[in-house]
């Protein structure tokens, strides 16, 4: 099966300062596409540039609607009007002086009157807004707004579907319900989408493929679920919150490596990506910890100091921090649950536990 | 607002007869020319500066950076002098006539056409070339202001950028373009020295003449009546329009991509600007300066400084009193939340609409009783009688200024306090400091820009105001904008352009600090 959209190489260039670069990505009709990222890490200049709204300095960018191929590039930069993409704001950028029925026809200019009303019929409709048909922008509820957003983006049935952080205005308890609403509405379409969210809670609800940009590159492409497991770098896995950091250092044994840490040694075979570790051998090294990863110890000597406690539904949440702060496999805010409540500043001392690490160069 | 419901009261009583002649004789006249007047000078401003405000906010044209301010300066310009100046050069006995007559070898006027600027016409061109920069400035900013979202997401529809252009942009601006006319509107209605010098009749320049020339307190009193009623239509216009005014933005859209001019529409675009900057400022400003330069003398030094302190008196007293006003109302309706405190900066608000003929001729309606009753008092108690005190000293001039310009300092303040963040308000209580020292402390220094922007724009105005000082100064006692009124009249303005170089480079003064102030930002 073709891409619907596949993006070759792109770089943007914005006051001599390269914003994007190496952007490779690829979706299929009816994909819904995550891209998550930090801020300032080029997610919206993206978005922006796929629109049309920024010109690319190199690489090139083809819709693939069907009938016929949209081909973007360096010598052929077409207008927005002209890429067949719809847009929806983080504001929803409704026409404040347009009612929602003229807003949904304002992209319609193509087809007769007739069609037009019928279409617009059809997605008041769908998005359950008939009754407000006649009202403005201003005079609707921020839930309304995004549906009127919608409604219009899709009117002219565009290839392919940009949100941008189209959730970051609803309220926190709608947003899942409303998140699941749009996301089974673009199914029942096969619209293929591409949206844009710090937020990676998000992301894991609403796509089906995540794509983590980090200072103007993408660093992994894949869904969810595999990002997770198997983060390709540091970024990846700090972004995506998937544990906490424990410095190492790789200590030659009689006729092995091991690795050292504060918490104690730990053999290569319990690293998963060792492979990839062992050719920058001499540099500093993070271990990722997931919290499941830490137990306590009858044995060691007491090793870490309570730094902070919160309560979760799994039980207290601690902080930990190294009792020996002075070298450099030092560490803070180290993740651990219990059902057991400690004292706040208590010393405690920790072991890992686990089979399979994560390790990345700093 | 007092003066002016005296002065309807008693255009009311006004003996029918008198308003009977008035009506068949001058008064359609008068009504045709003020009404053609107004809607000429809109329509022309409109065509000067919703264009020029489009090409600065949305095109790349050269020099867009300086134009940006050039084109705001004809307002530093009244725009009686330019009436004059353009008279001189334009007249048969004017250098351009003479210029073409020499060319082509023309006698007499029956040889040629050419335009005579001395119409109403001319005189509407006149004045939309000075006033204009009103539309200009409010369109800029709406568009300027614009969600640039707004503009994409119309694109993303399928909107070519010129069909995004009128169908969105401008139909967004309309509230602030609207705002812009009424205000031109305003300023075209309250014009006398201008439609004088042209001996174009209209409401302000009969005021004058019935009151001034004839003597005919109750006459005049009626004619103003009627000018009101015509403001009180623009003002109500003007509200409505504002109440449109809601769609703003956060997102301002000025890092958006301009629109690049072809070669033909860049020389199309500059020779535009250019003109209106030209005619507006530059033009009249050069002749003035030849004029200095060739008929600088000592005396006329001397005269300048006396009449030149007078209106800087004047402006002073005026600029400090309406800064005062503004501010302890803004502070008043910003602490005090209660539906009333609304109307106290809304009927002050209406000064401003008052062309100042009308609200002169309404100070002597009121005063000049009031005097009367005064030096009655003195007399029964056996003091001397001290005279006509308020009708007839600088206290009317400096308290008609106060009314018709609080509006100026109302809405500069009121814009600068809304820029205070509500928990400011809060924030010091919280602190242990209570709501007096909070002023002090927090608000005041906040406000500290505003006020000196709108304690310049009340002081300009009250420079350059000439209708209102006519009818209402002391004998013998000359501004600055009196005393080249007169000089106009009499053709010889010659030996007051050094004063009315003054008039404008005061004028020039908020512009120079709005502008930079906005360049800091």
């Amino acid at each position: 099966m073709t891409p619907l959209i596949t993006i070759e190489n792109l770089a943007v260039e914005l006051q001599s300062k390269l914003i994007l670069s190496h952007v490779d990505l690829s979706l299929s009709k009816g994909e819904i596409l995550g891209l998550v990222g930090p801020s300032g890490c080029g997610k919206t200049t993206l978005l922006n540039t796929l629109a049309g709204f920024i010109g690319q300095s190199a690489g090139s960018i083809e819709i693939n609607t069907g009938d016929k191929l949209i081909k973007i590039t360096l010598d052929d930069m077409l207008p927005p009007e002209q890429r067949n993409i719809g847009m929806i704001f983080q504001d929803y950028a409704l026409f404040p002086h347009l009612t929602v029925t003229e807003n949904i026809c304002f992209g319609l200019k193509k087809i007769t009157k007739v069609e037009q009303a019928q279409r617009c019929e059809e997605l008041l409709t769908l998005l359950e807004l008939n009754e407000l048909a006649q009202r403005y922008p201003h005079q609707l509820s921020g839930g309304q707004q995004q549906r009127v957003a919608i409604a219009r983006a899709l009117a002219p049935q565009p290839s392919l579907l940009l949100l941008d952080e189209p959730f970051s205005n609803i309220d926190a308890r709608l947003r899942n319900e409303l998140m699941i609403e749009i996301r089974q509405l673009l199914k029942r379409l096969e619209i293929t989408a591409i949206f844009v969210t710090h937020n990676k809670d998000e992301v894991f609800t609403f796509a089906d493929k995540i794509a983590v940009m980090h200072q103007g590159q993408v660093l992994q492409v894949g869904a969810p679920a595999l990002v997770c497991q198997q983060p390709n770098s540091w970024q990846v896995a700090d972004f995506l919150q998937l544990g906490s950091w424990l410095p190492v250092m790789f200590s030659a044994t009689e006729n092995s490596l091991a690795l050292s840490s504060l918490i104690g040694a730990l053999a290569p075979h319990r690293i998963k990506n060792i492979g990839a570790c062992k050719n920058a051998v001499l540099t500093n090294f993070q271990l990722l910890v997931k919290p499941s990863d830490i137990v306590l110890s009858s044995h060691e000597a007491n090793n870490v100091i309570i730094e902070h406690i919160g309560v979760t539904e799994q039980g207290y949440h601690y902080l930990l921090s190294s009792l020996e702060q002075n070298t450099t496999l030092a560490f803070s805010q180290l993740s651990f649950y219990s059902q057991e409540l400690f004292m706040l500043g208590a010393e405690l001392a920790i072991q890992l536990k686990g089979e399979h690490f994560l390790l990345y160069p700093t | 607002m007092a003066p002016i419901v005296v002065m309807l009261f008693a255009s009311i009583n006004v003996s029918s007869d008198l308003f009977a002649h008035l009506w068949s004789t001058v008064l359609p006249e008068y009504i045709r020319n003020t009404l053609g007047l107004g809607i000429l000078v809109a329509l022309l401003s409109l065509c000067f500066g919703v264009p020029a405000a489009a090409i600065i906010s949305q095109t790349n044209i050269v020099m867009g950076k300086q134009l940006r301010w050039l084109l705001m300066l004809p307002l530093a310009m009244p725009a009686y002098l330019v009436a004059y100046l353009y008279t001189d050069l334009f007249d048969y006995a004017g250098p351009v006539q003479r210029v073409l007559r020499a060319w082509f070898d023309w006698h007499s006027p029956n040889d040629y056409y050419f335009f005579d600027i001395r119409t109403l016409g001319g005189a509407a061109i006149v004045i939309a070339f000075v006033l204009f920069p009103y539309v200009y400035m409010l369109t800029r900013t709406a568009l300027e202001q614009q969600d640039r979202n707004l503009l994409r997401a119309s694109r993303l529809l399928g909107c070519t950028e010129r069909q995004s252009f009128y169908q969105i942009a401008l139909p967004l601006a309309r509230p602030a373009i609207a705002v812009s006319l009424a205000l031109v509107t305003m300023e075209t209605l309250a014009d006398f020295a201008t439609v004088q010098y042209f001996a174009v009749n209209t409401l302000t320049t009969a005021i004058y003449d019935t009151w001034l020339g004839y003597g005919d307190f109750a006459a005049a009193n009626a004619l103003a009546s009627v000018l009101m009623l015509f403001i009180l239509f623009v003002v109500v216009a003007e509200q409505r329009a504002r109440a449109g005014q809601r769609h703003q933005s956060n997102r301002p859209n000025t890092e958006h991509q301009r629109k690049q001019l072809s070669l033909i529409q860049q020389i199309l675009a500059s020779i535009f600007c250019w003109f209106l900057v030209f005619a507006g400022f530059l033009l009249p400003i050069i002749l003035l300066l030849i004029m200095a330069i060739d008929y600088a003398d000592y005396q006329q030094f001397t005269a300048l400084i006396d009449t030149g302190k007078n209106s800087i008196e004047i402006a002073t007293y005026s600029a400090t009193i309406a800064t005062l006003i503004a501010l302890t109302l803004a502070l008043f309706q910003r602490l005090h939340q209660s539906r009333a405190r609304m109307i106290p900066v809304q009927i002050s608000g209406f000064g401003y609409a008052i062309p100042g003929t009308v609200l002169a001729m309404a100070m002597l309606a009121t005063f000049g009783p009031l005097d009367h009753v005064i030096n009655d008092v003195a007399k029964a108690f056996d003091f001397k009688a001290p005279g006509l005190i308020l009708s007839g000293t600088v206290f009317a001039i400096v308290f008609a200024f106060i009314v018709r310009f609080s509006a100026i300092a109302n809405g500069t303040i009121n814009a600068g306090i809304g820029q205070i963040p509500k928990s400011l308000d809060l924030a010091p209580a919280s602190l242990g400091v209570k709501t007096l020292p909070a002023l002090f402390r927090v608000h005041l220094p906040l406000l500290k820009s505003s006020i000196l922007v709108a304690w310049l724009l009340v002081f300009v105005e009250a420079m350059k105001e000439l209708p209102a000082v006519l009818l209402l100064r002391p004998f013998n006692f000359e501004t600055l904008s009196t005393q080249i009124y007169q000089l106009i009249s009499d053709e010889r303005l010659e030996q007051g352009a050094l004063g009315a170089i003054l008039i404008v480079l005061f004028g020039l003064l908020p512009i120079i600090f709005l502008n930079r102030q906005k360049d800091s930002k």
